[in-house]
Parts: structure tokens; sequence; C-alpha cells
């Protein structure tokens, strides 16, 4: 069953580079050509994970693998929901590439299914990694948005123009949605870790870079929301801000150990 | 003082304050926290480690520059909360006011679009209200004024149980062997019924059965308890925290046929007259036989004890002698015979001892900053004012979706006109 997860990722990059073609040169067959690669990519991911999840009798959300691999499936998702509401192309034009981009770091992590250690059997386990990974799936669309609004901006679109207006509002929609998401991700974390651990904070490094995320979202936030920035400025945050939610996803399991260490393997 | 206040409450101070706990946390988070001074010397040099040490970053989250910090951005979401609540409660009262006196931006064309957009608004849940020029205002999501509030508070009730739970429990990690009790300072026993390593499917689970009871015996619980299910027994909630293997010594007197069994984990003197006994120094894994048969102890292996044996000193008359002692055999000393049995496991227990409305709190906090964060972000107030000449789409969520939310619904009202 590797093969779907292989064929997915090429799919996803086919889906990708036909999509940002129809970009280029505007053509709206070829972006429907792209949005039917992106969802076949998508079946056989959600089939691969599907299987996985049988094979491991648990949710397949418990290693550095499955948890990119569910990362970006909800990218593919909530990429979706959005363009069927929205109907515009530059939704599917932030969420394919960076589909492809977290499901590539995945290809590169140990795919073994393992059993979970005991301290990952809780009923908590779902909904702090499920809202995780959606919560990041947001804001991998926003950092996406945020590319997509500085590529156009660089073109010569004006800000003012309506459709940049709204790429710039839906950056920021998105970011309220992985906002609330990563708080349920956090207090649940606590919740658990207090069941596991017995103490609900122990500044572990992926509970403080969590925080630290939090934290920057909560000034894009307000920044947004009180000092009414818009556009570049905001821009540029949500892609920086998507980097802190890198590190915190990647980096920290990788540079410094700690209680979430097992997530590595 | 109007000044200092308005300082403290105004959202420039929270955001100064939010940037430098983040700066904060990104230090300790790569600076080792809580290890030997000796540890920052290897690691960054001895004048680098001296400035981390003195500026306390090598404990940064316990500093008292870090704990005011807290108390801070507690005062400035105190205020800004306490202060904001007048004005949010009059939001809503506002807008439906903003509504009445509204200009209709929207004209119908026909009696039938009056109709339709009454009956639109109704189906989708508006609120509806009578003014005295006959005018319909129709009202949406006026919780939503509240979001923000909502949203300040909770953090601050976070902020304030979250340290009470850090704060407040009385925490003691303690060794119980299986079918021993524990006495806590109010009396309370824990007895440990069982403990074993593996579940029903052979896989790795440290679980305990412990039997907690109260001073006066009228309240008792028997429970398994394991990582992710503590055991809470009044205020106390026990968790299986560790686990460790114990030596273990059946004492017999054969004059009265008394039979004692004694656990070893830390190096004792089993005396008979003070004299006479054995001295138990350590408890091996496992142990390589060499060809001249001589042994050689193995210290480690995974934790567990393919091959356990046990070093001594065998005392008699103030003389020692070192002996390598297995599971089974036996040392006859006087009435006195000690035999060696195999070793158990027995579990580590962390007993902590906190009021469990603090909990409640907590949590409740957490339930209600992610109910405010919705409000805040997903509900958007909104009023229409509707006549038989037209109507107009009013929101006071000082906002740029606004726009975005205006737009919807007219484009939602535009396709019923329109039919």
């Amino acid at each position: 069953m590797d093969i779907c997860f292989f064929a997915a990722l090429i799919i996803y990059f086919l889906a990708s580079v036909i999509q940002f073609v129809a970009s280029a040169m505007k053509k709206d067959g070829l972006h429907k050509i792209a949005r039917v690669v992106f969802l076949a990519g998508f079946v056989l991911h959600t089939a691969y994970t599907v299987w996985r999840g049988i094979v491991a009798g648990r949710l397949p959300l418990a290693n550095q693998f499955e948890f990119a691999s569910g990362f970006a499936w909800a990218i593919v998702v909530l990429g979706f929901i959005m363009y069927s509401r929205l109907k515009q192309e530059w939704v599917m034009t932030a969420a394919m590439p960076m589909t492809f981009l977290i499901l590539s770091y995945a290809a590169f992590q140990p795919m073994q299914i393992k059993d979970i250690m005991p301290a990952l059997r809780s009923t908590w386990f779902a909904l702090h990694i499920g809202s995780a990974a959606f919560s990041y799936a947001s804001f991998a669309i926003s950092a996406g948005l945020g590319v997509g609004y500085l590529v156009q901006l660089k073109k010569g679109k004006s800000a003012d123009d309506p459709r940049m207006k709204q790429m710039d509002y839906l950056g920021y929609r998105v970011i309220c949605l992985g906002f609330l998401l990563l708080t349920v991700v956090i207090f649940s974390g606590a919740i658990w870790a207090e069941q596991a651990w017995s103490s609900w904070w122990s500044w572990d490094p992926k509970e403080t870079w969590a925080l630290i995320t939090w934290i920057f979202y909560a000034i894009y936030l307000h920044q947004r929301l009180r000092l009414k920035w818009q556009g570049k400025r905001m821009a540029w945050l949500a892609i920086i801000a998507f980097i802190l939610v890198i590190f915190t996803f990647a980096g920290v399991n990788l540079l410094l150990p700690g209680l979430h260490s097992y997530a590595t393997t | 003082m109007k000044k200092v206040l308005s300082y403290f409450r105004s959202m420039t101070f929270g955001m100064i304050l939010l940037v430098i706990v983040m700066a904060l946390s990104l230090a300790g988070s790569l600076i080792p926290q809580q290890e030997a001074a000796m540890t920052y010397v290897n690691a960054y040099g001895s004048q680098t480690a001296m400035l981390l040490l003195g500026l306390g970053f090598t404990d940064i989250f316990h500093t008292w520059y870090f704990y005011t910090l807290e108390i801070l951005l507690c005062l400035n979401l105190l205020l800004c909360s306490i202060l904001r609540f007048p004005k949010t409660r009059k939001a809503g009262e506002r807008l439906k006011r903003r509504a009445q006196e509204a200009a209709l931006d929207k004209p119908f064309h026909y009696i039938e679009e009056y109709q339709k957009i009454t009956s639109y608004l109704s189906a989708v849940h508006f609120t509806k209200a009578e003014t005295s020029n006959g005018a319909l205002v129709y009202t949406k999501h006026l919780m939503g004024f509240y979001g923000s509030f909502f949203v300040h508070l909770s953090i601050l009730l976070v902020l304030l149980f979250g340290s009470l739970v850090l704060m407040t429990p009385k925490v003691t990690d303690q060794t119980v062997m299986p079918g021993e009790a524990l006495t806590l300072s109010d009396g309370t026993t824990i007895t440990c019924d069982s403990f074993h390593i593996q579940d029903e499917t052979g896989k790795l689970d440290y679980a305990s059965v412990l039997t907690a009871a109260s001073p006066d015996g009228k309240q008792s619980k028997t429970q398994e308890i394991r990582v992710n299910e503590p055991m809470r027994f009044g205020s106390y909630k026990i968790y299986q925290q560790t686990y460790g293997t114990a030596g273990r010594i059946q004492i017999t007197n054969t004059e009265n046929g008394a039979v004692d069994v004694q656990y070893l984990t830390d190096p004792c003197f089993l005396s008979i007259d003070q004299r006479n006994g054995i001295y138990f120094e350590a408890l091996y894994p496992a142990y390589y036989r060499e060809e001249d048969g001589s042994f050689t102890l193995i210290t480690s292996t995974d934790r567990s004890y393919p091959d356990p044996v046990y070093r001594i000193q065998s005392i008699t008359d103030g003389m020692s002698a070192a002996v390598l002692a297995f599971p089974g055999e036996e040392i006859h000393m006087e009435e006195i015979t000690f035999t060696f049995l195999d070793p158990a496991e027995y579990p580590g227990l962390r007993i902590k001892h906190v009021a469990a409305w603090l909990y409640g709190g907590l949590y409740f906090s957490f339930g209600l900053m992610v109910a405010a964060l919705y409000l805040c972000f997903f509900t958007v107030p909104v009023a229409v004012k509707v006549t038989e000449e037209g109507y107009t789409i009013c929101s006071s969520k000082d906002q740029e979706g606004l726009e975005i939310a205006l737009a919807a619904l007219c484009a939602e009202h535009g396709g019923q006109r329109g039919a």
C-alpha cells in the first residue's frame, strides 16, 4: 500500500505544476484539470491513511511521518472546503504546493507502523493530534495565501483590487480558525499531560514552542483587529508565523528533546 | 494615576508583555533548564555560564522577572476586561438604535421583496423587534459582542487557576511494595494490591492495583492505575509514575517457625544480634561466568532481570566475606535461615494533594476560552432594518470583515429579489 502514498505524492506534485501553469496562462480548463488531478491524489492519500489506520488499529497520527501525512491531508480537506465556498482559484494555488511540500517531508520520515507507547493510549489523543493537524493546515493555507498575495503584489496588482482584498481577508479568516484549533490543541494537551504526567504544564520544548506560536498569532490578530494592519504586512506575518509552526512541528522534535520526543520515530 | 491606568490597560502594553514572554520562552527552550552549573560551564564556557546563571536563564520560567511579567499580564487583562465590559454590554443596544436610525439603502421594487426578506430573516433565526415608527429591526449574533471580552477574561482565569494548580499542590513521590501500604500525613492509607508491567496483550504497560482508604476507614476505593489513568481519592490524585525492581529475602527462624519476607532496595544490614548477619550491597540483573569460574556482574539489561544475582557480605563474629547469592540459595546462621527469592517489581507512585475545585476552575477557563474565541471570530453581530420601502444592514463589529459579511447577505437577498 505504500505505493498509494508515493503515487499521491507524485500526483500532488503534478497538480501543483498544472495549477501554476494554469495561473500563468490564465486557462480555466487547466485549473479544472489541476483540481481533478489533486482530487485523485487526495483519494489515494485517503485510501492509504485509512489502510494504515486499520493495520495499526489506531488513528494514524502517532509519529512524525503519520502526523505530516495527516497535516497534508488536512490541507487538502480545508482547501476543497474553501474552494467549494469561494470558487476562487488562488485557494487551490495556495493549498496544492503546501500539500506537496508537507507530504514530501513525510516521505523522508520512517514509515514503519509501530505500536504506540502507553502514554499515547488516551481518549485525548484524537482531539489533541486531530486539531493540531487541522490547525497547522489552516496556518499552512494562510502562509500559502500570504505568498500568493506578495507574488501578485510584485506582479503589479494593486492592494485595492477586490481579489487581493479577498485573498488578504481569507488569510486572516483561516488564521482565526487555526488559532481557535491551536487553543484546543494546547488545552487538550494540558488536560492530557495532567492525566499522564501529573502536571498540566511543564515547559517542555514542544509546549513552549506551541505557546510561542500561539502568542505570535495572538499578536497577528491584535494587529489586524485593533491596529487595522492589512495587506503586505499581514502576508509577511502569516509567512513568518508559519515558519514558527514548522519549527514547533518538526524542528522541536529534531533539535530540542523533551517529553514529546517519541513523536520523532 | 489615570494615565498610568490607561497605559496598563492599553493594547500596546499587552503586546509589549507578550513579545517579552515570547522572547524569554524562546530563550528558555534553547538553553537547557534546571541543569547543574557544571553542565553550563562545559557547554558554554565559564564566562557565558556565569552570565546565564546570574541572569537566571538556566531556570528562566521560575525567575522573579518571569513571575512579574505574568502578574503584569494579569493586570493588563484584568483592567482591559473590566473596563471593556460596560461598553460591551451596551453594544447590542447601540447596534439596534443605529439600525433604527439608519437610512434605507436598498429600496424594494416590488412588495413581494419585503415579504421575501422578512421571511428569509425569520428563517435564518434573526430576532425581530418592531420600532415606534413601524419599521422592523432584525438582529442576530448579538452575543458576538462579548467574544473579545470573554477571551480576555478567560486568559486571565487560565493564568490564575493555572498558576494555582501548578503552585499549590503538595507532591510526593513514593515507592510501595506489592502487598504493603503507605500512610499519608492525614492518615489516608494507600495499599498496593499488585503491580504488573504488561497489559493483557503482552505490551509494556505499567499498572498497579491500589486500594485507598480514608483515615476512619469509612471510605475506600480500589482501582487499577496506569499512565493516563490516575486514581482520584478525596483531594488526592495518585499516578503510576515509575517502577523499580527490588531484591526479596525470606528470613526464617527455625526455632519458632516465624517467617518474614523483606524487600531489598538499598544497602542494609540484616542482623541477628548486631554482630552476625548479612549485609545486602546490591542486586544485579545478570551475570557472565568467565572461563576461570569467576563472575562478571552486568549492571544494565534494559531494566529487565533475566539472571538476577545478589551481592552480599556474610558477617560472622565481625568478620565479613563477599558472597554472591542466587535466587533459591540459602544461608544459615545459627537458628536463622536467609533464603534469596526472585526479585519483585514495584511501582513508584506520585501522590498529589490538590483541591478539586482548582482543576474545575482551570478546565472551566479552558472551555470558556474556546467558546469565547468562537464567539469572537465566528459570530458577527448584525442588525437589519426592514420597512415596506426597503432595507438596510448594519453591523457594528468594527472590523473589516463587516464589508464582506454585508456583501454576502446582500448577495443572498439579491438572489431572492431577482426571483
